[in-house]
């Protein structure tokens, strides 16, 4: 660690980071459009400008991102002669740009609107027309290039190169001619797109997805963890008004995921948005039609069932929280039967960036919480073998599939807490559980890091949480029926 | 404790007749003077381009909104009275509201939003009643919002004209 002097105070500095890492982890927000923490630093937007003052020498307005730290350097943020260089750099970048600000996805939180605003260039100097290009270019399925917004601070670039190591972007042309291409316009390729436009700091790479789908400043962003693989990338949940999950977009975490994440998870909230959800509680009526019934009843009816039978099978989804998973184990431990939970056939998305392609995001967490994984052959064994069938939790019905349900026998009972609604003739008892955006709890990932889940927005109304449900079922299971009917 | 005194009364007063005299005069006198009573709903208000009615939508002759769904109107409302989703056209303009809604019972008639504007796509309108059985009716969608351009026109070169005058 070096000592160096930051807007008057003394500050621990790492010198195998750039002076712009210094002044932003000690507060001092420096504006940088080039520069990304998780990228090389090239220094050619030079709006980062600083005023150092090193030893004998005067005073000088630097590039903070291409600064190196030395010791006892004076660094004055905030200077006058630094503003001035920023001011004009700024015109530059804005010469050209168009005025797109009311349609531009990226609006908001754009660094471009921020540093205008901050360095106060509200007016332009020129009138001559403006450059012309592209504003809908196709870069494959995931991303919509505009050039005319584009300032060419190659972030992009870098990050193709970098990150996925898939070099596919260039800046072609020179001068005023420049403009962010792929080769010979291919589309795309890879499981990392999403990021670009996260690297972006302008809204010239948007995302497909969310094209017009919601201003940035109407969404609801709560901390979560992504659901797709074991890696459980920390992102940040985006919500429109309690409503639809709108984005994902990664959460800096250095000890899981950096500043990435892939589009796998970025692009996973169809299942968090879907309208067929199951009722708080129904009940097969004498008819035999699925129907709503009181929450209450079909406790009782559950727990009548589960001190009946006796060869239970305990089966969680994967993407059950640590904190369910231990309500899950005593309420097998107070039946004397073993929980376990689904653990699906690995994919082949794995990777060397992030990607494990392993689907369970919370195994560690499931397996210290005392549940054994089940794989669908054992599912088919351990599920014939069974009088009565307790599934609980997300996507579970998706996973293990209709048809394996279909070819239960007719005796056994069928009791599931799911998200989406099923009226599958195999089910008997169905109670509707929260997903993955209306709970909290923890999962723990393939390195043994924990990635706490938020509720980003209420759960339909009369859905209770899991633990609640689980809870419920342990404290009264297993006593005589008069008991439970008092 | 508060007393009120009682005025004890003259004996004009106490006659009776004078003091109604006196009132039938005040009556007939204002019988011959003209009239300020206005027969409100056969008679609509005086309005012109100063009035701050519901706002409205202006549409462009070419037959869509002038608004691009940016959004800083609904950000600018005070009253939390505009909802609006985006959706992509193919024209130029990219961008144009799929749902724009003004709960009219919740807008305030304050004239924020017009201000907001970067599009001059709404204005305040002249139209001033507002009636309706349901809530749900308040809930004024694009067809119920969008008014032609030259409907809007006074009011958007009163606008105009403040705005250079800043
Ligand atoms: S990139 Fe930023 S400054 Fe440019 S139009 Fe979009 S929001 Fe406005
Ligand atoms: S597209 Fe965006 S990230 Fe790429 S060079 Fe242009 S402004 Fe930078
Ligand atoms: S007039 Fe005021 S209250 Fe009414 S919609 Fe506009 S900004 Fe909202
Ligand atoms: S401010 Fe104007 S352009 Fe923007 S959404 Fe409102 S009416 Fe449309
Ligand atoms: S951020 Fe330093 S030059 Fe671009």
């Amino acid at each position: 660690m070096t000592k160096i002097i930051v807007n008057g105070r003394e500050v621990e500095a790492d010198p195998q980071k750039p002076l712009i890492a210094a002044c932003h982890d000690h507060g001092e927000h420096v504006p940088h459009y080039c520069y990304h923490p998780g990228l090389s630093a090239v220094g050619s937007c030079r709006i980062c400008q600083v005023e150092v003052k090193q030893g004998e020498m005067p005073a000088r307005v630097v590039a903070a991102c291409r600064t190196p730290i030395a010791e006892g350097m004076v660094v004055n943020t905030d200077s006058e002669g630094a503003h001035d260089s920023r001011r004009e750099c700024l015109e530059f970048l804005l010469k050209n740009h168009p005025l797109d600000c009311p349609i531009c996805d990226k609006a908001g939180e754009c660094s471009l609107q921020d540093y205008s605003f901050q360095e106060a260039q509200a007016e332009g100097r020129s009138s001559e027309p403006r450059r012309k290009l592209e504003k809908r270019k196709d870069l494959g399925d995931v991303i919509l290039l505009d050039q005319e917004r584009c300032i060419l601070c190659s972030r992009c670039v870098r990050f193709m190169d970098e990150v996925p190591k898939s070099p596919q972007l260039c800046i072609s042309g020179r001068g005023s001619h420049s403009v962010v291409e792929t080769w010979q316009d291919a589309p795309l390729t890879g499981n990392y797109q999403g990021n670009l436009a996260d690297v972006c700091p302008v809204g010239a790479l948007t995302l497909k997805d969310f094209r017009f789908q919601a201003r940035v400043w109407n969404l609801t962003r709560v901390p979560s963890t992504c659901s797709e693989c074991s890696r459980g990338c920390s992102i940040t949940a985006e919500v429109l008004r309690d409503g639809e999950v709108k984005r994902m977009r990664p959460r800096p975490n250095e000890n899981v995921n950096g500043y990435w994440m892939c589009d796998h998870g970025r692009f996973s909230e169809g299942e968090l948005n879907r309208s067929d959800r199951m009722a708080p509680a129904a009940l097969r009526d004498d008819a035999g039609q699925l129907t709503a019934a009181d929450p209450g009843d079909a406790l009782r009816v559950i727990q009548n069932l589960l001190s009946v039978q006796s060869q239970a099978l305990l089966l969680a989804s994967p993407y059950l929280t640590v904190e369910e998973g231990e309500a899950f184990s005593q309420l097998a431990r107070s039946l004397g039967r073993q929980a376990s939970f689904f653990s699906p056939e690995p994919n082949d998305l794995r990777d060397d960036v992030l990607h494990t392609g392993d689907p369970c995001p919370n195994r560690r967490g499931l397996q210290e919480a005392g549940l054994t994984p089940m794989s669908s052959d054992e599912w088919a064994a351990a599920s014939a073998a069974a009088d009565c069938i307790l599934l609980v939790g997300e996507r579970l019905l998706d996973m293990l599939g209709d048809e394996a349900l279909a070819g239960l026998p007719a005796t056994q009972r069928l009791v599931v807490m799911e998200c989406r609604a099923s009226d599958h003739p195999a089910v008997d008892v169905a109670i509707g559980v929260p997903n993955r955006v209306e709970r909290s709890g923890t999962w723990i990932n393939v390195d043994g890091a924990a990635g706490a889940i938020r509720a980003a927005r209420p759960a339909p109304q009369g859905v209770r949480t899991i633990v609640d449900l689980l809870a419920d079922l342990t404290t009264t299971s297993g006593q005589p029926e008069e008991a439970l009917s008092s | 404790m508060v007393i009120v005194k009682r005025k004890t009364l003259t004996l004009a007063e106490r006659l009776y007749l004078p003091e109604i005299l006196r009132g039938l005069s005040i009556t007939f006198r204002k019988m011959f003077q003209p009239k300020v009573t206005r027969q409100y709903p056969e008679e609509p208000l005086p309005t012109n381009e100063v009035t701050r009615g519901q706002p409205r939508l202006r549409e462009l002759t070419e037959g869509h909104l002038a608004c691009v769904s940016c959004g800083l109107c609904e950000a600018a409302c005070p009253a939390y009275a505009i909802t609006i989703d985006g959706q992509e056209t193919d024209r130029f303009i990219e961008r144009e509201p799929e749902r724009f809604e003004i709960d009219m019972l919740r807008c305030i008639l304050c004239g924020f939003c017009e201000e907001a504007c970067p599009k001059e796509a709404i204005f305040m309108s002249t139209e001033l009643e507002l009636a309706g059985f349901t809530r749900e009716s308040f809930k004024y969608g694009i067809d119920k919002l969008k008014r032609s351009t030259e409907e809007l026109a006074p009011r958007m070169e009163y606008i105009k004209r403040i705005n250079e005058r800043w």
